[in-house]
């Protein structure tokens, strides 16, 4: 096999930084194979892929040693434009690197900064739509597409460049899973036809396939290997930031012989082994809509219709949530979620029907009032952090309120005490990580002290050692006495931590009850797209209630 | 939400190459430049109106209809002040109006809304890539082209970022709704930034992405839709070059549609 990429004691530090970002990076990847590159964030991963087409060093500036060699070119000597016909990078933000008005030019663009003859372009595109699956969508909008159609525009869009080499940079980390497993199987399909790809991939079950696995962390290569080899060392793998397979871990913690990377592995296991007696009887769903505290939250037969589509998002919604809930809601994108959570805080209000906010309408609040009962958490941090302090930007929304500065600093205090953040008063939160701003972004909602706390996709983002980090401080809270709603397409994340799971599907509920027995109706979940984790599922064959591993494993050793 | 211009229809106008519309726009402008008396403007605006029924780009229109009627009501209103006529109607001070000063501003309010309803049409029925395709062939160069059309593309981008932001600040308790229009603006900040640090993050990025498909606004490049003059385009472009130069002898020659002498 020859030699695709070799990276030779490759180190960078972006201008203006100490750190390195790159240290002594030493890798060869084989031409048509597949690599996973994974680690906690801020590791080094996309700065990686920058290097391998060359925005490292030519877009981005800074300090470069060592050297990246693609097919005996030296990447550093060329330009990004030139080295796009050999390495393709597919971004991690797929919104941002779509620009054209419809999916034919998309693809286009690339081809005809090559000059390429325009019935070649017509060829290219013909055929890489039909690789993408998007055969039927030429003359769509991309603004148009679900998230998973406009990711897979965007490699589309780079294949048509016919690079040897495709690098992408976490295709399916703002994804539902609908949208993740259509990418996935866009990748499985690019593997058949020979091509190099490198992937950063955020879970374990994604790199399972992959040829050989790179685990960084802090800007070092420290290991590489197959699978079997990396995603089997379950501490290091913590170490890096990355959630270990789950079902191997419960092997693992067991003491049980083999070494599982999905279901049907462990029950073959589990069987040839006689490990445990299997149970045919799917688990009695718990008694369900028992609402401990006095209602908060009361939907009744919500409707909403978007004013300028006409699209009615939410159809007849009946839902009470009680005081001291862990929620979360789950469905695909564009099933309701965040429109449904946006009514609780008066965001929108109903077309028709009612919101009731501790027995009283939405409507009958001002925005100030509501702020103080439910707080809301955007997905993205950075759409809410303006001020220069991260002081200044925990207090605004007590300044707001007309709070006296005295108490405003206390609170402030104690808001950064509970996430964690204490001494960072004076930081200024845009040179913060990713994880700390969202911690701000929490801690500014909180220091209101609302009743009701919701998080769109709390954990998207955020490599595993955060997420963890993010989910017990919302436990916390959630013991403390408030009311906890998620939004995620996390799987495990909702068995882990909510009590109550309410899955929505083209804007009406379809399930809603304790997690467990939410969980156990495979069939109703499927239905909205939705499977359990793996962890879960497992504990369905089973017949056991296990949600989490340390349930499972005390389950399975009584 | 769907905020582009661009209506993806099957009309003749559609189908005209970029650089008809271009030229035909900028004809059409000079049109409305011809006459400032309100009755030969209100048949230039209905003409504009019938085309962009004929283009189907009514619900553009509409969903500007606001600023079209603000165009109109502001010139109507705010006009008659600032220039004066012979036969007064009212008067006060230092301030006056005339029945031509009246019939002035309508004009312009119709000039003004008959504009942007050019612009309009032209948006609807023209790609963003069209529009760069035939600015270059006009003898626009590329990175300039390209510049401008990406910037009209990024509107609705940054406009969408925009209302997201604003909801997150809601969200936290910040009143937009009371105060007056200093505090009001005070109140502005805590949405600018993220939006200035978001627009920043977002054409970064955009650069980045451009650079890795192989952008290079030197290198030569192809068009893979390559318009064409056809038969259409010059009898289009004949019928309004014709036409602005018979309303031009009306204006100058015959001394029509003249509501005040000596202003456009």
């Amino acid at each position: 096999m020859s030699i695709a990429v070799s990276i030779e004691n490759l180190s960078f530090t972006y201008a203006g930084k100490e750190n390195p970002a790159l240290k002594n990076i030493q890798a060869r990847i084989e031409e048509g194979s597949f690599i996973c590159i994974m680690g906690h964030g801020g590791a080094g991963k996309s700065s990686l892929c920058y290097a391998l087409n060359a925005l490292i060093p030519k877009f981005f500036r800074g300090s470069y040693l060592g050297r990246v060699v693609v097919k005996g070119n030296e990447v550093s000597k060329q330009t990004v434009s030139r080295l796009s016909r050999q390495v393709g990078l597919v971004l991690q933000d797929f919104e941002a690197q779509l620009f054209s008005t419809n999916v034919e030019l998309e693809m286009a663009f690339g081809p005809e900064n090559h000059a390429l003859p325009r019935l070649e372009i017509k060829k290219r595109i013909q055929y890489y739509l039909k690789s993408i699956g998007l055969e039927h969508f030429g003359q769509r909008q991309p603004a148009t597409l679900s998230g998973g159609q406009k990711q897979r525009l965007a490699i589309g869009s780079v294949l048509t460049m016919e690079p040897d080499t495709l690098v992408l940079d976490e295709p399916t980390t703002d994804l539902d899973p609908k949208g993740a497993e259509e990418v996935l199987a866009v990748a499985q399909g690019l593997r058949q036809e020979n091509r190099t790809l490198v992937m950063v991939a955020p879970e374990p079950e994604i790199a399972m396939d992959a040829d050989r696995i790179w685990l960084m962390r802090d800007g070092e290569l420290i290991a590489q290997g197959p699978p079997n080899e990396i995603l089997t060392d379950t501490s290091k793998l913590i170490s890096c930031g990355v959630k270990p397979p789950s079902l191997l871990e419960l092997f693992q913690s067991l003491g049980w012989p083999g070494k599982p990377m999905s279901i049907v592995q462990a029950l073959t296991l589990i069987e040839q082994h006689q490990l445990f007696p299997q149970r045919k009887q799917i688990p009695p769903p718990l008694s369900s809509g028992q609402i401990k505290g006095p209602y908060i939250l009361q939907a009744e037969d919500l409707e909403y219709v978007y004013p300028f589509q006409g699209i009615k998002a939410l159809q007849g919604i009946n839902l009470t949530i009680g005081e001291g809930e862990f929620v979360a809601l789950l469905g695909q994108n564009g099933s309701g979620k965040t429109t449904l959570a946006k009514h609780c805080n008066g965001l929108l209000k109903p077309t028709t029907g009612r919101m009731l906010v501790q027995g009283k309408t939405t409507s009958a609040y001002s925005h100030k009032e509501l702020a103080q009962k439910v707080g809301y958490i955007f997905q993205n941090p950075d759409h809410q952090i303006f001020a220069r302090t991260v002081e200044e930007e925990i207090g605004f929304g007590l300044k707001v309120l007309g709070i006296d500065s005295k108490t405003i600093q206390r609170r402030v205090t104690e808001a950064l005490e509970v996430v964690g953040l204490q001494g960072y008063e004076k930081e200024i939160p845009f040179t913060l990580t990713k994880g700390e701003r969202q911690r701000v972004a929490v801690a500014s909602v909180l220091a209101v002290q609302p009743q009701v706390i919701i998080l769109d996709e709390p954990t998207t983002g955020l490599d595993y050692g955060h997420q963890r980090h993010m989910m017990d401080l919302l436990r916390d809270l959630n013991q403390k006495g408030h009311t906890i709603i998620i939004i995620t397409h996390s799987m495990w994340v909702a068995a882990e931590y909510a009590g109550r799971t309410i899955v929505l599907k083209e804007g009406c509920i379809v399930l809603d009850g304790p997690t467990r027995s939410v969980f156990a109706d495979e069939s109703k979940l499927a239905e909205a797209s939705l499977a359990p984790p793996p962890l879960v599922q497992m504990s369905n064959r089973l017949g056991l209630e296990a949600l989490t591993l340390k349930q499972m494993v005390q389950e399975l050793k009584r | 939400m769907n905020i582009f211009l661009y209506l993806d229809k099957e009309t003749w106008i559609h189908r005209l190459d970029p650089r008809t519309k271009l030229i035909s726009a900028v004809i059409l402008f000079g049109i409305c430049l011809c006459f400032n008396h309100p009755v030969y403007l209100a048949v230039i605006s209905a003409g504009i109106f019938f085309l962009g029924l004929w283009a189907r780009a009514l619900s553009n229109f509409w969903k500007l209809r606001y600023i079209l009627l603000l165009l109109i009501l502001f010139s109507s209103i705010l006009w008659p002040f600032f220039v004066s006529g012979p036969t007064r109607w009212w008067g006060w001070g230092p301030f006056a109006i005339s029945r031509e000063s009246a019939f002035y501003g309508l004009a312009m309010g119709l000039r003004l809304s008959t504009f942007v309803g050019i612009g309009l049409i032209f948006l609807s029925t023209t790609r963003n890539e069209e529009l760069t395709n035939g600015l270059i062939r006009l003898g626009v160069p590329y990175p300039l082209a390209f510049a401008l059309s990406t910037a009209l593309r990024l509107v609705p981008t940054f406009v969408g970022a925009g209302a997201t932001i604003i909801q997150a600040q809601v969200s936290r308790g910040l009143d937009l709704e009371s105060g007056n229009i200093f505090r009001r603006i005070g109140k502005f900040i805590p949405q600018a930034v993220p939006l200035f640090i978001y627009a920043i993050h977002h054409t970064n990025y955009l650069a980045m992405a451009l650079e890795s498909k192989g952008f290079d606004p030197k290198a030569k490049r192809t068009f893979y839709y390559e318009p064409k003059m056809q038969r259409i385009d010059f009898m289009v472009l004949g019928f309004f070059v014709l036409l602005l130069f018979v309303l031009l002898y009306m204006r100058l020659g015959l001394g029509l549609g003249v509501i005040i002498k000596g202003r456009l």
